[in-house]
């Protein structure tokens, strides 16, 4: 496994009327390629904000991120956005669609603007609804995005984000609309996805859905307090021993 | 804890509430200046009228054989209640220098009046009475004040016959008689002494004439008395002399349309901001009636919060108006003596009913509020609206690029979001491209056959050779010039027949009605040789073709018999046709070309006519011009279509008018760019985060966002260009209707500068405004996809 991400002594500060409000303190950790890190801690300790600044949408103040060999702060905006158009996914907590395209063409969206995978618009096309298909969604392809359900919705995102084969994907809470059945739904998409070999670094609350993770770091006031390596969930008898194992590990950790 | 909420929203929602003051602002200012333009242009003419003192009739001649017949018949007409007689000396523009260069190229004669002996109030531009003017100095009028090379403080020599008078201009003049370049003479106010000496030149009787200004309760009776002044050049009585202005009432119409578009402009896009505003305030009027607000405070608030955006813009905007309505009007202005009576009254009336249209507007729009239920609001999607936009294309199935197929695609789906702007550049279109028609007609040899003329290879404008003729009793002078033009384009290798249209002052009786018609005649041509709207032209010496206009006059029809005295002989004619003509504001005859005149009589000529007879092609005929040009010495030799051009002396009119509408339509879609784009943006920050989130360049997202203008641009040229013809038949059949010729114009539509050039040029700057717009959009960040409601 090579090393993907490398985030040393990232540091973020916001300034709101005229106050300095340290978000990120000097946080250091790495991500190897297959990974799948579940950031967690509670409410306003960074999380969100960890994620943006290490995925390149937010400007560290301090410190660096190295992703696959290149400092992202030596980065241009336009070079910026060519690394998300091609080597990131993303998935939100909102399900952000843009709102007068179907849902086929929202997921496609990406590959056109990218020259990564290159095809034809068909090839494309045929891309995305394999896509779809895999996550169980093709028959919502022409739909408008209010005429599907949320977990639907999220799935597409989940298509949208992997259109163009990054090699990670960040996940804001991208389960925190969604009931737990479609939830569960998603996650298993993502997992899928980690298990194929994709990176995924995500944001979340719930204790079962960072038990699926290889990692969890834990982070207060915009400190990674800890780290738990968990491994590779191999079948789903195991999913509740993880599940008590983070717990137990989280309650020590002050959650 | 309203006023709170109040302060807040403005500060939060900065940029919307200024769009919205912007187009409050605009809409007041629009108003304000539109409303007092319509009340200074609608009674302008009769206010300059009125204060210029003018008389009922109007009758301008020139001497024959040294004296004035006019005088005695005015004086014996019991018609008449007071008259006053104004001497006048004329000019031709050949008789101007500068240094000893030619200086200034007009066609017809110019009058020369002086100062003391003025029966006329002229007025500067300052609009003061001009009751004198000292030795050496002279104020210029008419079309001469309209020449480029014409300047205040020019100093030339005026040469009648062996006498010179060196003056500076002074100023330029507003002339309620003979302002209007329409009317073709112009006047010059000089000192008394200036005058007294040019009226010591040699042969100056036949240079002299006399301006008649007569009051009458009795017009009927006056235009039968004085229908036997046969050395009348022009007469016409106060309501015909008003039709000369009408070309600067239509540019002021024009400029009133132009504002009135702008008002209905502001006001569709007041309504969609207000709109747009609430739509975007969903969440929040959601949450406040979570919390138990009542409609009624909910919407109090927003009707609070409108009244005083709507109260600012209006007051800023009825300030603006003063200097914008100042500018609209600065080309009518300058020959129309406008009051300015009540303006202020009128600004602030409208700049009032802006904030009432505002106001209900908002009323209307936050009816909204009514219909919805919190739980509505909340879960209605991220802004409150429901997804209601469909796509109307397939990006999958589309070949186009991401860029194109957004932004064609977003306007295709939420037309009625890009409606405001369809309509405003349609509007916009119509208005320049209805204008380019009438300005290219103007200068089109279509036109020819509506001066009542025949279409000739080349026409030699030459006043001089005219004038010398005119008023002269030596019946062989014209043909003497006539036969020397010949003769030298014979020996020039321009075989060429010339021959020239006169025109006589002829008194016409039907029954009871008599009056005074200028009849055209070229013994030439034959009259078939003309083009008739009905009847069949004049084939016998006994029979005669008169425009709708003098029919109507007469209270006559084609059949009808009149009677008139030609060269002093009254012979009976039938009236075999009517004819449309721009000549003399549609009031004009022919006679059959055998029927004998007297040259001496005639009032008015055309140019000489030149036919070559070997028929070169149009290059040749081009560089026969030029030829001619030097071998005669002067620049009034032209083509039909640029001797249609000068016929009308309107072309330059509707030029500048088109000018100044374009202008002011690529303002107007420079300010409505500006502020859709803008209000786009903020209405799109979560699309445009989300698209930089997934990858989108800034430049990606503007190129999206000038789509959309481009394609809104087409819309509209697509519209303008199925409506061009039925607007510019409607606009345009007005306007040449006014200036004497019918319906039935063969209009000139120039297809590429319609719709090309012109589309193009509104699709550059308003592409160019829309990308520096969206240029905005780099200040949302990915990262705010989560932070924008």
């Amino acid at each position: 496994m090579s090393r993907l991400i490398e985030v040393n002594d990232l540091c973020k500060t916001y300034v709101v009327n005229k106050k300095q409000n340290n978000v990120l303190r000097n946080v250091n950790f790495s991500i190897e390629e297959g990974e799948m890190v579940a950031v967690m801690g509670p409410s306003g300790s960074g999380k969100s904000t960890l994620l943006y600044t290490v995925s390149g949408m937010d400007k560290m103040t301090a410190g660096e991120v190295t992703f696959n060999g290149r400092k992202l702060s030596s980065l241009r905006d336009n070079e910026m956005a060519d690394v998300r158009l091609d080597e990131m996914g993303f998935i939100f907590q909102q399900m952000y669609m843009m709102k007068n395209l179907s849902i086929l063409d929202n997921i496609i969206l990406p590959a056109v603007k990218s020259k990564k995978e290159g095809g034809s618009r068909k090839e494309i096309r045929d891309r995305g609804l394999a896509l779809m298909h895999k996550l169980g969604i093709e028959e919502t392809a022409g739909n408008d995005i209010n005429e599907v359900s949320g977990g639907q919705l999220q799935r597409a995102c989940i298509c949208r984000s992997m259109i163009n084969k990054p090699r990670v994907i960040f996940a804001d809470e991208p389960t925190g609309a969604l009931n737990r059945s479609a939830s569960d739904e998603v996650m298993n998409e993502i997992v899928g996805l980690n298990n194929e070999g994709t990176t995924v670094m995500l944001v979340t609350h719930d204790v079962k859905v960072a038990a699926k993770c290889t990692r969890v770091l834990y982070i207060v006031d915009g400190n990674i307090k800890g780290e738990k390596n968990l491994g590779k969930c191999e079948n789903t008898s195991q999913v509740r021993e993880r599940e008590r194992d983070l717990n137990n590990w989280l309650m020590e950790m002050g959650w | 804890m309203f006023l709170r909420i109040l302060k807040k929203d403005l500060k939060r929602k900065k940029s919307m509430n200024i769009i919205l003051l912007i187009f409050v602002i605009l809409s007041a200012m629009f108003a304000s200046s539109s409303s007092y333009n319509m009340l200074a242009v609608y009674g302008g003419i009769d206010y300059f009228f009125e204060k210029a003192e003018m008389s009922d009739y109007v009758i301008l001649t020139l001497n024959q054989n040294g004296e004035d017949p006019a005088e005695e018949i005015i004086r014996n007409s019991d018609a008449v209640k007071e008259c006053n007689k104004e001497d006048i000396i004329f000019y031709s523009a050949g008789d101007i220098t500068q240094n000893g260069e030619k200086y200034v190229s007009f066609e017809n004669p110019g009058v020369i009046v002086s100062a003391k002996g003025m029966k006329l109030k002229c007025f500067d531009r300052d609009n003061e009475v001009i009751t004198d003017v000292p030795k050496g100095h002279v104020y210029v009028g008419g079309i001469m004040s309209t020449l480029e090379e014409v300047h205040i403080g020019d100093t030339i020599d005026l040469k009648i016959e062996d006498k010179t008078v060196t003056v500076t201009i002074d100023g330029y003049l507003k002339d309620a008689l003979l302002g209007s370049p329409f009317i073709g003479n112009t006047r010059m106010i000089m000192n008394d002494s200036d005058y007294s000496e040019l009226l010591g030149a040699q042969n100056i009787e036949n240079h002299c004439g006399g301006i008649y200004y007569i009051r009458t309760d009795d017009m009927e009776g006056l235009q039968n008395d004085v229908a036997g002044v046969y050395n009348s050049l022009f007469s016409a009585d106060a309501a015909t002399v008003k039709l000369t202005f009408m070309l600067d009432m239509l540019t002021a119409a024009l400029l009133m349309i132009v504002s009135i578009c702008l008002i209905l402009i502001a006001f569709t896009m007041l309504s969609f901001t207000i709109k747009f505003t609430l739509t975007e305030d969903f969440r929040e009027i959601g949450v406040m009636k979570a919390v138990g607000l009542k409609n009624r405070s909910i919407r109090g608030m927003y009707m609070v919060k409108y009244l005083c955006i709507s109260v600012v813009g209006a007051l800023i905007g009825y300030f603006a108006s003063i200097p914008f309505g100042n500018l609209l009007m600065a080309g009518v202005s300058d020959r129309l003596l406008l009051g300015d009576e009540g303006s202020a009254g009128v600004g602030i009336i409208s700049a009032c009913a802006v904030v009432l249209v505002v106001f209900l507007f908002c009323y209307h729009c936050t009816r909204r509020i009514k219909k919805l239920s919190p739980i509505d609001a909340v879960r209605s999607g991220e802004t409150g609206e429901r997804y209601k936009a469909k796509s109307v294309l397939n990006l999958s199935k589309s070949r186009f690029g991401s860029n194109l197929f957004l932004g064609l695609n977003d306007v295709l789906s939420k037309p009625r979001q890009y409606l405001s702007m369809i309509i405003t550049f349609t509007i916009c279109l119509l208005l320049v491209m209805m204008l380019a028609t009438a300005a290219n007609t103007l200068m089109s040899e279509k036109l020819v056959y509506l001066f009542g003329t025949t279409k000739s290879d080349a026409y030699y404008n030459s006043t001089e050779k005219i004038m010398e003729a005119m008023g002269n009793s030596d019946e062989t002078i014209l043909d003497k010039s006539i036969t020397e033009m010949e003769d030298t384009l014979a020996k020039n290798g321009m075989p060429a027949d010339v021959h020239v249209e006169l025109n006589y002052q002829i008194p016409v009786k039907f029954g009871d009605k008599q009056m005074q018609v200028l009849m055209q005649q070229c013994t030439e041509t034959k009259t078939t040789d003309y083009v008739y709207d009905e009847g069949l032209a004049p084939v016998y010496i006994n029979e005669v073709a008169f425009t709708p206009k003098i029919l109507e006059e007469l209270g006559a029809k084609i059949g009808d018999k009149v009677k008139m005295t030609v060269a002093g002989v009254e012979s009976e004619y039938t009236i075999s046709a009517s004819f449309v003509s721009l000549n003399q504001l549609g009031r004009i005859g022919r006679l059959h070309q055998d029927v004998k005149t007297r040259c001496g009589d005639a009032a008015s000529a055309f140019a000489f006519q030149i036919d070559f007879k070997d028929n070169p092609d149009e290059k040749e005929v081009a560089a026969r011009i030029e030829r001619m040009r030097e071998i005669f010495n002067t620049d009034k030799i032209y083509n039909a279509a640029e001797f249609v051009d000068k016929c009308t002396n309107s072309s330059a009119t509707i030029i500048m008018a088109k000018n100044m509408v374009l202008m002011i339509a690529l303002l107007i879609a420079i300010l409505i760019t500006v502020l859709m784009e803008r209000s786009f943006i903020s209405k799109e920050a979560s699309e445009i985060a989300l698209m930089k989130a997934i990858g989108f360049k800034t430049r990606s997202v503007s190129a999206q966002h000038t789509v959309r203008f481009v394609v809104v641009i087409v819309i509209s040229t697509l519209l303008a260009m199925a409506l061009n013809w039925p607007f510019t038949k409607i606009v345009c059949d007005q306007i040449f209707g006014i200036m004497g010729a019918g319906s039935g114009i063969e209009y000139k539509i120039e297809g590429l500068e319609l719709f090309a050039l012109y589309p193009a040029i509104l699709a550059v700057v308003v592409s160019l405004a829309a990308w520096l717009t969206s240029l905005y959009a780099k200040t949302i960040k990915a990262d705010q996809i989560g932070n924008i409601e």
